[in-house]
């Protein structure tokens, strides 16, 4: 019987909080259809991680817990994922939307023959067709896609659906994987982690935004305060990380992450559709701007018009005082 | 190195009154771009193929004044999807021999960021995405990839594909002389049927507006202190 | 191997791109260089191309229905004060009639599509291989050898032509390069033009203009749109937007401590206004800056050796009141310099001596002898009475002449009288009535 099968991707020894977003909904769409929902971990940690995925809702886990999967290389990942596809010829293949999904999704996609409903904003299943919401232009605009194809992949945007644990039976199958590294022409060489990578963006409740009006280390050092008060996670835009101020995986848009925490602070950021594209469905925006027709306060809930250098201060010091 | 860079023609995101105006791609830019610093100081192509209506000629002729030896027009109408063109691109290069095959990592009007790893599973080839750095050591290519949670120096057999983030570079802007070289070159075309694609837009729409929002004015103390309530009391975010 | 053009023209607006048809036409080898990404890529204005040269550049061009976005059919001229709007207001088939009195324009789409136009001109051409359009060069220098003009710089890279055609619009860097604007006085000359273009679902747009098929309105308003500030507005219908602006003389702004910004909200607020504008979604605001047509901001001389000066970086501008025309300018003014261009090919000749003919035949044309007919007019529209005084009085009598109250109504001339009383002395309003028939 097919099934909706959740690709749960793992990062610090726990499944992602998106992945557990994504599977929440499909267990949901699962449910709309009578079908079971069940979910693959991949590498070292996935025994360990059976009973998480248990509790969102998966009725049986399928592992691979070969080490060669942790080691962020995208051939083996495919072969894995394939050889559980096979195995368990579901419906769907539902997976949250991180840089490692979207390395293997489309390579994938042709191996087993999917179609592919990349990076969505909400899906939904009935009768032969799945269907979804993505957004396009830069998140200008919204695209009703379908695919009537019968083996389908999603992934979904971060923060599209909430996390809701459901327990469920949650028995491990382990599914037998070869993979032969003399055909990879693939190594990873290192992996450079740069400082700041402490709270994951993506996962953050509060995130702190810097932009190119953060222009110095004085500068860095307000935003790192108005964070530290606030629990939050550093993000930037690509003018700021672009000098060097803030590191590549803080930055937040097309080409960077998606987020969409309860509160979102743009510091000195203009708002162009390729920033605002990652961030716009955050809750409570609020933007710092000397500038009174930045686009950016076009999408904040809050607009405060003047120099950063002069609120930062002023408004962390309110913070720690109200937070106190 | 051969390298041959795939680029697409998009509409301008940016332009705040749709205008119709279509442009080439950003993250493709920044592939011809780092192709071209790779290879300056050799002799080795830096070649093009695109798949679109005749109109994407002006593209074509943008990559070229930027510097880029040939191109290849395989000209359809039809939509496709990246499924659809990946199949398309597979099939020239069957054809063609290169080193490295670079993509854009995403196209910038449908985000979907598929077609080059389609590519490069269709051609049995290892590949890269999200590239944030190129080198050449050899016969290898050496990628430095923006993974999530930091970046990941992989090396790749040649030869192979990468998809190519914006964060790479910043693409050139090209010379009078590139502009005028590029009008002068012959641009092989070929007529092609586009596959059937696997999925479909059946209707864009405006996404969900915001409630508008507050400028809070004043002293900056005032506003400060505005804003703290508010983020209290109305939101009750902090 | 150094090629050497007949003709550079700097600039991709209206004027360089009216003069690069003309010479595509003529099988002449010439660049175009524009500093935009695209043609039209920098270009804000309202606007209304008048008159039917464009037709002369494109034959038939209604036919493909692209580019413009709707012809004039209506046209209304408002006086304001603060509450009313008294108008005079015509409509008529015969404007439904080509070539049309004028077209809506939105810059970014026109000059784009006419840059379009001329590619494939040069490609039908006898040359298709050696004239060029390049975009996003900006042109730093006008090369000048032994007082002459031989060519043009961008970056590193020079290139050189029998003669260049400067239509760099308004902001004429290079014209003052050469020597041929006098001592510049920013804010003498010039006035700013600001512009919103505001997007209404176009169903919605055709019903609330009393629009049908591609006809549109143009609407130009003097009195309180200004704030007391010199100058006037506009409002013009596109297919699915509204383009809403001013022109504000620049002296008079900074003396009045008034910024553009603040001066077009309150005139988006005013009662009329807001009205017209209601629901539809600010999509798009600029500011630029846009000559005031006075005849004395022209450059000394608008050709030398080996260069030609049009469009609006000769000043070649008018704005009488009723409208803004310097899109019409600018295409006559780049059409006669590319004529002269071709005809200095054919003789050999590109001394000053010969460019000379394109003066001569701008002062032939409507272009010159217009606005020297109507500097008179451009003067009066800069008097503060203009933009104060007049449309109060017109207002206080269009509410005293349309108001029923159950009393007995005065004459209209009595209400005139009264209406003048209280807003300016007789004698004054007499000379300005002179002033006025005698300018128009
Ligand atoms: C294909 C493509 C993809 C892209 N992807 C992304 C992406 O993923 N993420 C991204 O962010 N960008 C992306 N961009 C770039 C994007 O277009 C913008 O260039 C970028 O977001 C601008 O960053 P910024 O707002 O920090 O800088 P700017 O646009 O320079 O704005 C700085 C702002 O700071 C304000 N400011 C200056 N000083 C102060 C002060 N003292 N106090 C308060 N305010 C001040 C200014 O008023 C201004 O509004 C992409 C572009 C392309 C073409
Ligand atoms: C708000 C506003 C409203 C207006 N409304 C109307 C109207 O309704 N009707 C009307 O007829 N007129 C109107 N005008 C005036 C009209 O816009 C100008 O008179 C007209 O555009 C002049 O055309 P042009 O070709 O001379 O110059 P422009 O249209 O200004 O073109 C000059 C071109 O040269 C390029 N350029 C400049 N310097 C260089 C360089 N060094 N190198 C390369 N390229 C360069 C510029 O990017 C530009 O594209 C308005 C103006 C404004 C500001
Ligand atoms: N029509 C096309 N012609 C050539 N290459 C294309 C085309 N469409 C997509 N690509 C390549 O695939 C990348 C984007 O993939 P995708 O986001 O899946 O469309 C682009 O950056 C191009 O390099």
């Amino acid at each position: 019987m097919s099934s909706i099968l959740v690709f749960c991707s793992v990062q610090d020894h726990r499944i992602k909080r998106s992945s557990l977003e994504a599977m929440s909904r499909a267990r949901h769409v699962a449910h709309e259809n009578g079908v079971p929902i069940e979910a693959v971990i991949l590498g070292s940690d996935a025994s360990a991680l059976v009973s998480e995925a248990a509790q969102y809702g998966a009725s049986c886990v399928y592992t691979i817990s070969n080490p060669l999967l942790d080691a962020h290389l995208n051939a083996p990942v495919i072969s894995a994922l394939d050889a559980v596809l096979k195995q368990v010829q579901p419906r769907m293949l539902v997976a949250a939307s991180t840089e490692a999904v979207k390395d293997v999704l489309g390579a994938l996609a042709v191996r087993s023959n999917a179609a592919v409903l990349p990076d969505v904003a909400s899906f939904e299943w009935s009768g032969d067709t799945v269907s979804c919401q993505r957004p396009v232009m830069a998140a200008k605009k919204m695209a009703a896609t379908s695919t009537h194809h019968p083996l389908v992949f999603v992934s979904v945007r971060s923060g599209s659906y909430e996390a809701t644990e459901a327990p469920a039976d949650g028995q491990e199958v382990a599914v037998p994987f070869e993979f032969d590294t003399a055909s990879l022409g693939i190594t990873l060489r290192e992996i450079v982690s740069q400082a700041g990578d402490t709270v994951d963006l993506s996962e953050a409740r509060v995130v702190v935004a810097a932009g190119r009006g953060v222009r110095d280390d004085a500068g860095r050092q307000l935003v790192q305060e108005l964070a530290d008060i606030t629990g939050a996670a550093i993000g930037a835009s690509r003018a700021v990380v672009e000098t060097g101020l803030f590191p590549a995986t803080a930055q937040i848009g097309q080409t960077g992450k998606v987020v969409s925490p309860d509160l979102y602070f743009a510091v000195g950021i203009s708002g162009a559709v390729q920033h605002t594209a990652g961030m716009a469905n955050s809750r409570i925006i609020v933007a710092i701007n000397k500038d009174p027709d930045a686009p950016i306060f076009d999408v904040a809930t809050y607009g405060l018009v003047g120099d950063c250098f002069t609120i930062l201060p002023l408004l962390n010091a309110a913070l720690r005082e109200a937070l106190a | 190195m051969k390298f041959c860079v795939c680029i697409k023609q998009v509409p301008d995101v940016q332009a705040a009154v749709q205008t119709g105006r279509m442009v080439l791609n950003a993250y493709d830019a920044s592939a011809v771009e780092e192709a071209l610093v790779l290879n300056a100081s050799n002799e080795d192509p830096v070649d093009l193929v695109l798949v679109g209506g005749p109109a994407a000629t002006e593209t074509i002729r943008k990559a070229l004044a930027m510097g880029a030896s040939d191109a290849t027009h395989l000209v359809t109408d039809d939509v496709a999807d990246s499924h659809a063109i990946a199949e398309l691109l597979a099939a020239h290069f069957r054809e063609h021999d290169y080193d490295v095959i670079l993509t854009g990592k995403q196209s910038q009007d449908s985000d979907a960021g598929l077609a080059g790893s389609m590519l490069a599973e269709r051609l049995g080839l290892p590949y890269a995405t999200n590239a944030v750095g190129l080198a050449v050591e050899g016969s290898t290519l050496v990628v430095t990839r923006q993974g999530d949670a930091g970046q990941e120096i992989i090396a790749l057999e040649t030869p192979c594909v990468v998809t190519c983030s914006n964060d790479m570079n910043n693409p050139r802007i090209p010379a009078l002389k590139g502009i005028m070289a590029a009008k002068r070159k012959q641009i092989a075309t070929q007529e092609i049927v586009t596959p059937a694609p696997r999925s479909t837009v059946r209707e864009t729409t405006d996404p969900p507006g915001r409630e508008p929002g507050i400028k809070i004015e004043g002293e900056p103390a005032e506003m400060v202190a505005d804003l703290v309530r508010r983020l209290d009391a109305e939101a009750g975010v902090i | 191997m150094e090629e050497k053009f007949d003709c550079i023209i700097v600039g991709g607006g209206i004027a360089g791109l009216s003069a690069a048809m003309t010479l595509a036409r003529a099988n002449a080898r010439f660049l175009l260089i524009e500093r935009g990404e695209f043609c039209g890529a920098k270009n804000v204005s309202g606007g209304v191309l008048w008159g039917s040269d464009l037709a002369r550049l494109v034959p038939e061009y209604w036919k493909e229905g692209q580019g413009f976005e709707r012809f004039v059919a209506h046209r209304r001229l408002t006086f304001m004060d603060r509450q009313s709007a008294f108008s005079v207001d015509f409509k008529s088939d015969h404007f439904s009639e080509t070539p049309y009195t004028g077209v809506t324009v939105l810059r970014a789409v026109f000059d784009a599509w006419l840059a379009g136009k001329v590619q494939e001109a040069i490609d039908a051409s006898e040359h298709p291989d050696e004239s060029f359009i390049a975009t996003d060069i900006l042109v730093e220098e006008v090369i000048q050898e032994e007082g002459r003009v031989t060519g043009i710089r961008a970056g590193d890279e020079v290139f050189h032509a029998n003669c260049v055609i400067i239509a760099e619009g308004v902001n004429n860097l290079l014209t003052r390069q050469i020597g041929l604007e006098k001592a510049y006085v920013p804010g003498d000359h010039v006035a700013v033009g600001v512009k919103e273009v505001l997007r209404l679902d176009e169903a919605r747009l055709a019903d609330r203009f009393q629009l049908s098929g591609r006809s549109g309105l143009t609407n130009e308003f003097v009195g309180a749109c200004s704030d007391g500030v010199e100058g006037g507005g506009f409002l013009y219908t596109n297919r699915d937007t509204i383009s809403l602006g001013l022109v504000l003389g620049m002296n008079d702004l900074r003396d009045k401590g008034k910024t553009p910004y603040d001066v077009l909200n309150g005139f988006k607020a005013h009662p009329v206004v807001a009205d017209m504008i209601r629901d539809a979604e600010t999509v798009e605001y600029s500011a630029h800056v846009v000559s005031t047509g006075d005849i004395k901001g022209m450059p000394s001389e608008i050709f030398a050796d080996g260069v030609m000066i049009a469009g609006e970086a000769a000043h070649l501008l008018l704005n009488a009141g009723k409208a803004i025309q310097g899109m019409d300018y600018a295409m006559r003014s780049g059409i006669l310099a590319a004529e002269t261009a071709i005809e200095a090919k054919q003789s050999q000749d590109f001394s000053a001596s010969m460019l000379g003919n394109y003066r001569k035949a701008l002062e032939n044309s409507y272009v010159l002898q217009d606005m020297r007919s109507f500097q008179d007019a451009v003067h009066l529209l800069h008097r503060q009475e203009m933009f104060s005084t007049v449309p109060d009085l017109i207002c206080d009598f269009g509410r005293q002449f349309f108001t029923v109250d159950c009393n007995p109504t005065p004459k209209a001339s009595a209400m005139m009288r009264a209406a003048i009383k209280r807003h300016a002395s007789y004698w004054d309003l007499v000379k300005l009535g002179l002033k006025g028939a005698k300018a128009l």
